[in-house]
């Protein structure tokens, strides 16, 4: 390190960090030269402890690994279960799914573009994308009764009806949200101080991003189609009509491109779930006294920030022998240090940002110090025996 | 020179408390049409339309706990504040604003031949103030805040100064009442006797009046310029270590630098508190509001540029655009 660089740590305690994780920027003046993460600040047992609780009570736990993505947590749960225990939920309960889904998707969105407009410091966007915000929030708390963690899906279908009277109201508070998301894209491809600050601004290009298997918005605003609900359909999406956004800019204008062009698209989706959504139930029994058939699965679920993986093994019993969840932030970290790589300084937080980083999603596992011998993974038979030592102690 | 006059005018009227209070109504009026404007209400509970919370904000500041890391410079750190506070205070007492002995005079308290070139030093000075309040704090972030006020001030300080002194060579006196005066005695014979060099003049004086209204904007840290304090940056920048009264200091000192800012825009450009009808003070308040409106329109319009995009944008635009200007008043000057 030459006498001109010096380290500056960003977090874990940092205003544009919305939650505790750590970044050591080698900065050369403005110029950023190197970039260490440091993860594991949010690390909470979950998985540890979803596999001494039974299946019911887990619903509320994966529901509380992300505040954000809670239903989509929730739904790649329940998704994972059923399909280990070869359970197969009504067609209204799909539908439903799907509808709340997209709801998220649609406030997460929104919450990230004012974010976004937060960072560079353009606080009257800020505003009044999170007032248009509002609406979205007011329609989850009409179906769900809160305003995150809904709590819908449960396994072998969902908890509430959605009521027909209300469509019309709906498609016209949807409407509303579409026409300001349209404003807001002409808004954010216009206004020449945001696109000072967007184009060319953490830049990686396709191929860079498939070597680093990026996933979400940020591996979309980079050319590479890797939308689950068009790549892998689940529940009802197949039926459903909407665009495969991809855009190729790579760039942060990029992914505010993705993200805008994404809520219209679940602006569309929703409509379409009204129009089309059949009658019947919406939840069946499974199993007695819940337990689940042996089995296991994965089940993936395209979560606002991409493809969120939950894999479940049951033995039978109603409880999970083993749960692991795979949040897309940690597949998005090794894309965001190369995007931070060459950047200013002032560019940190809206590039840190861009990737939508949701890190108490992803801290499933911590690095551990045994004594001197520093181990940074471990493979399955190292992990049985501390499992062996931990519960003999 | 009567000293119970001249005392009444340092302290009373116009100077220390009338300044004070104003400067609690800048704040309050800023905070309020960028809240406006961001759809929002701004504060709104104490007094009418909240219009004591700066006041408010003040006293709580002062009342909390004050600070000085372990890591600081003890001496410099502890009284840059001071200073940031006082400067601007300084030169807002040669703004024309009222005088107490004639109802339409409008001469300031400590007027002198120059004092166009004491305020422009005066507000230099701040920016060197702020800088020490950076580096001293022995905090990262302060340190990168500091070095970006030095920047800023290497791009904004000369067009602000070159169309400062523009109307300067119109009026051909570095007197800022002159300089009012010119205004008033230009407006009033360009209304009776309609010329077009007299037009040209009006629109090279309103290029005037916008490079300065964004080299104040810059002067100010005000967003799209506030990369110096950007918080979701640099936390703060500069002040990130400052509590208690001294971060009380360095606020009220932003206030006060801004409504001396708004001075001088209205007696440079503005025709100073000068207009139909209303004694100057109230043309005083009329226009500095209106130049506060103005400014804080201007930070809610934009997102902050960087600090690389604001000193190339001022060097390939605002320095030739202010050269010319100069260049045209020039021109101007011999013909009128």
């Amino acid at each position: 390190m030459s006498d001109r660089q010096f380290v500056i740590p960003i977090g874990p305690q940092h205003p544009a960090l919305k939650e505790p994780e750590s970044f050591y920027f080698t900065v050369d003046g403005e110029t950023v030269i190197d970039v260490e993460p440091r993860i594991g600040y949010n690390h909470r047992g979950i998985e540890k402890a979803m596999e001494v609780r039974n299946y019911t009570q887990n619903l509320y736990i994966t529901e509380r690994v992300c505040g954000i993505c809670s239903n989509a947590h929730q739904t790649a749960y329940t998704g994972s279960v059923e399909e280990a225990g070869g359970i197969e939920i009504p067609e209204r309960a799909k539908y439903i799914r799907v509808f709340v889904q997209e709801l998220e998707r649609l406030h997460s969105h929104l919450l990230w573009l004012g974010v976004a407009a937060h960072e560079i410091g353009f606080d009257t966007l800020f505003y009044y994308v999170w007032r248009d915000r509002e609406i979205v929030m007011n329609l989850l708390e009409e179906i769900s009764g809160n305003r995150c963690n809904y709590a819908m899906p449960t396994i072998g279908g969902v908890r509430r009806d959605l009521n027909k009277d209300n469509f019309p109201r709906w498609h016209k508070l949807i409407d509303t949200v579409y026409e300001r998301t349209e404003y807001y894209i002409k808004v954010a491809s216009t206004e020449q101080t945001i696109l000072d600050r967007a184009i060319g601004v953490g830049y990686l290009g396709k191929s860079d991003m498939i070597k680093l298997s990026g996933a979400g918005p940020n591996a979309r605003c980079s050319g590479v189609p890797c939308d689950i609900r068009k790549t892998t359909p689940y529940l009802v999406y197949d039926q459903l009509d909407f665009e495969h956004i991809v855009v190729d800019n790579g760039d942060v204008l990029g992914q505010v491109l993705v993200r805008a062009l994404e809520v219209l698209e679940s602006c569309k989706i929703l409509k379409q779930v009204m129009d089309t959504i059949p009658e019947g139930e919406i939840k069946i029994k499974f199993g007695p006294l819940n337990k689940v058939p042996e089995g296991e699965a994965s089940y993936l679920v395209e979560a606002q920030r991409g493809e969120l993986i939950h894999y479940t093994i049951s033995d039978g019993k109603n409880m999970p022998f083993r749960h692991k969840i795979r949040a897309p932030t940690m597949g998005n970290i090794p894309s965001l240090v190369e995007r931070l790589k060459g950047g200013y300084i002032a560019d940190i937080p809206i590039v840190l940002a861009g990737i939508d980083p949701c890190f108490s999603c992803t801290d499933r596992m911590v690095f551990y110090d045994e004594g001197k011998d520093k181990k940074w993974s471990w493979d399955e038979t190292q992990l049985r025996k501390y499992r062996k030592e931990w519960f003999e102690k | 020179m009567n000293p119970v006059l001249t005392a009444i005018q340092v302290l009373l009227f116009p100077g220390l408390s009338f300044i004070l209070s104003y400067t609690l109504y800048a704040e309050w009026l800023s905070r309020k049409t960028v809240a406006r404007l961001q759809n929002r209400t701004g504060p709104l509970h104490t007094g009418w339309q909240g219009i004591l919370q700066p006041i408010a904000d003040f006293i709580k500041l002062i009342v909390k706990e004050d600070i000085t890391p372990a890591a600081a410079e003890a001496v410099v750190f502890n009284i840059v504040p001071i200073f940031i506070f006082a400067i601007p205070l300084a030169a807002t007492f040669l703004i024309p604003i009222q005088n107490i002995t004639t109802l339409w005079g409008y001469q300031p308290v400590a007027a002198f031949e120059g004092d166009l070139i004491m305020v422009l030093f005066l507000m230099s000075l701040t920016v060197l103030a702020v800088f020490l309040a950076g580096w001293s704090s022995g905090n990262l972030f302060g340190a990168v805040g500091a070095t970006r006020v030095a920047f800023m001030m290497l791009a904004y300080e000369i067009p602000l100064g070159l169309v400062a002194i523009s109307p300067a060579i119109m009026a051909r006196s570095l007197s800022i009442v002159k300089i009012v005066d010119w205004q008033v005695a230009g407006v009033q014979n360009f209304l009776a006797n309609p010329t077009l060099p007299g037009f040209l003049l009006g629109v090279v004086m309103f290029i005037g009046f916008a490079i300065y209204t964004i080299c104040l904007l810059a002067e100010l840290e005000m967003r799209p310029f506030d990369m110096s304090e950007a918080e979701t940056e640099i936390v703060h920048g500069w002040q990130v270590e400052y509590s208690g009264v001294k971060l009380a200091l360095i606020r009220s000192g932003h206030d006060v630098k801004m409504v001396l800012a708004a001075g001088l825009l209205t007696s440079l450009y503005l025709g100073g508190p000068t207009g139909p009808v209303l004694p100057p003070i109230v043309w005083f308040i009329i226009k500095t509001s209106a130049c506060i409106i103005v400014l804080s329109n201007l930070s809610a319009l934009f997102a902050r540029f960087r600090i690389d995009q604001m000193v190339t944008g001022a060097w390939k635009y605002l320095v030739p655009l202010a050269v010319l200007q100069v260049m045209a008043t020039v021109a101007l000057s011999g013909v009128i």
